[in-house]
């Protein structure tokens, strides 16, 4: 088994995860087979009784049942690092519950904001890359490094909306979050795409200009086009493209550790165990 | 360049359809966008597809009735919406309490009362229906015509954690 180990030399394989959120003892049976480490989103193995978030324990003991056959990382969503006023508390509380119960080897989370003036969005907005957003985001990386002692990681989202005014280009903001920071990134290669797809991005000049060494962990995933735009619903399997954007990076990022293949709870059933295994080796192939 | 307040605030403002036209430039841009129309389609796919799942019968009501998908969007256009199911599903249910219809209204209380319940909840529920209950959310699940109020006639349902499956009803 290939581990996650943050000091590992660049030599050492890649590890392969990917997302498992619990209720589906099948398919954790079958993909531990297949993978080196598991990836938990604290939001969604959590519930809420209208006070407040918990982890659900059933999902924990799952997780308990496989530690001998995984190493496990953790991937928020809900924290809003880069909100204007606040962070989500309640994510912290929940990923102080997750720490507690599983050995979490580093822990991420998008570089967006989910809740504003204490409103939920329903979706992720991307921060304007302005030296205000990077002071609120490099603050809040810096608690959250004194708060747990293993390695922070943060993801891009994908710019749907019309970029805003910017101080920096895409990979300058990410440059400046880990030079002021030394916190790490994810690059999520679907989300290149879609970014490539709807804004016109340059990957090749995003990733000439972009500082790879804090790079930890790759992102797979498929997802849709809806209406003229790829939408980041993971929810299919890694198409060739992106694969191949993927290979690029782990070609570049001199100390890549994990390769995570990502899809939705609500994906199962239309991608299947089967499918879903499938990938995992295609994936294991192509990396390795 | 725009402050990050005015930016955050400005386009949820923008997502939920709701305040003045923003006089700041770029937000200004992002109102008149083809992808701000995609962003909102998205924010509400998701509640529908949480509400769907975790508000089985409601649902197919307002889908019998044509108005699921724009009730969903009322919702969440006019509401703080929790990104937890269980708050999202208890959150609409309750806002159907003064719906038009009273088959939905009747339908979204008992939902609301069932799940409470199966989440731990003590407190007891009490849903008067004008028609068999079992029958009409049978004809729901299996899209089969939906039955008629019986004149007459009330179903005094409770539903408590303490009672055997948690749901007994009688007919006055």
């Amino acid at each position: 088994m290939a581990s996650v180990d943050a000091n590992a030399s660049s030599s050492s394989s890649l590890a392969l995860a990917t997302t498992y959120e619990g209720d589906d003892i099948a398919l954790l049976e079958s993909v531990v087979q297949l993978i080196d480490v598991i990836e938990i989103s604290p939001d969604a193995i959590a519930q809420s009784d209208g006070k407040r978030a918990s982890l659900r324990p059933e999902i924990l003991d799952e997780y308990a049942a496989v530690a001998s056959s995984v190493d496990f990382i953790a991937h928020g969503v809900g924290l809003s690092i880069g909100s204007f006023d606040r962070w989500e508390e309640s994510y912290l509380r929940m990923l102080d519950e997750l720490f507690e119960r599983v050995e979490l080897q580093w822990h991420s989370e998008h570089l967006a904001s989910t809740v504003v003036a204490g409103e939920n969005v329903g979706t992720m907005f991307p921060l304007p890359r302005t030296e205000q957003a990077l002071d609120v985001v490099c603050e809040r990386v810096r608690l959250l490094q004194e708060r747990y002692r293993v390695p922070f990681l943060l993801e891009h989202v994908i710019q749907l909306l019309p970029d805003a005014p910017a101080e920096f280009s895409p990979a300058g903001f990410l440059n400046a979050i880990t030079s002021r920071t030394g916190c790490s990134l994810i690059l999520d290669a679907y989300n290149l795409e879609c970014d490539v797809f709807n804004q016109g991005l340059d990957a090749m000049a995003f990733l000439d200009e972009l500082d790879l060494r804090p790079v930890r962990e790759l992102h797979l995933a498929g997802g849709v086009e809806h209406n003229g735009f790829y939408l980041d619903i993971h929810s299919g399997r890694t198409r060739s493209d992106t694969l191949a954007l993927g290979l690029e990076i782990i070609r570049r990022a001199p100390d890549l550790r994990v390769v995570t293949f990502e899809f939705l709870k609500e994906a199962v059933k239309v991608l299947g165990h089967d499918n879903i295994c499938a990938e995992l080796k295609d994936v294991r192939r192509a990396i390795q | 360049m725009t402050e990050l307040e005015t930016y955050q605030r400005g386009l949820l403002d923008l997502v939920k359809k709701r305040g003045p036209a923003p006089s700041d430039p770029y937000l200004r841009h992002v109102a008149a966008s083809r992808e701000l129309r995609i962003v909102q389609e998205i924010a509400v796919w998701w509640r529908l597809f949480q509400i769907e799942a975790q508000c089985h019968f409601t649902s197919l009501l307002l889908k019998r009735l044509g108005c699921f998908h724009d009730t969903v969007i009322s919702y969440f256009n006019e509401n703080h919406t929790s990104p937890f199911v269980e708050e999202l599903s208890r959150g609409f249910l309750e806002s159907l309490r003064t719906h038009d219809h009273a088959l939905v209204r009747m339908v979204a209380r008992f939902e609301f009362a069932f799940l409470e319940v199966r989440s731990g909840s003590s407190e007891r529920y009490e849903i008067l229906w004008d028609r068999h209950p079992d029958r009409l959310l049978y004809a729901l699940h299996i899209g089969g015509e939906l039955t008629e109020p019986e004149p007459g006639s009330v179903y005094r349902m409770r539903i408590a954690g303490d009672l055997l499956g948690m749901v007994e009803c009688t007919r006055e």
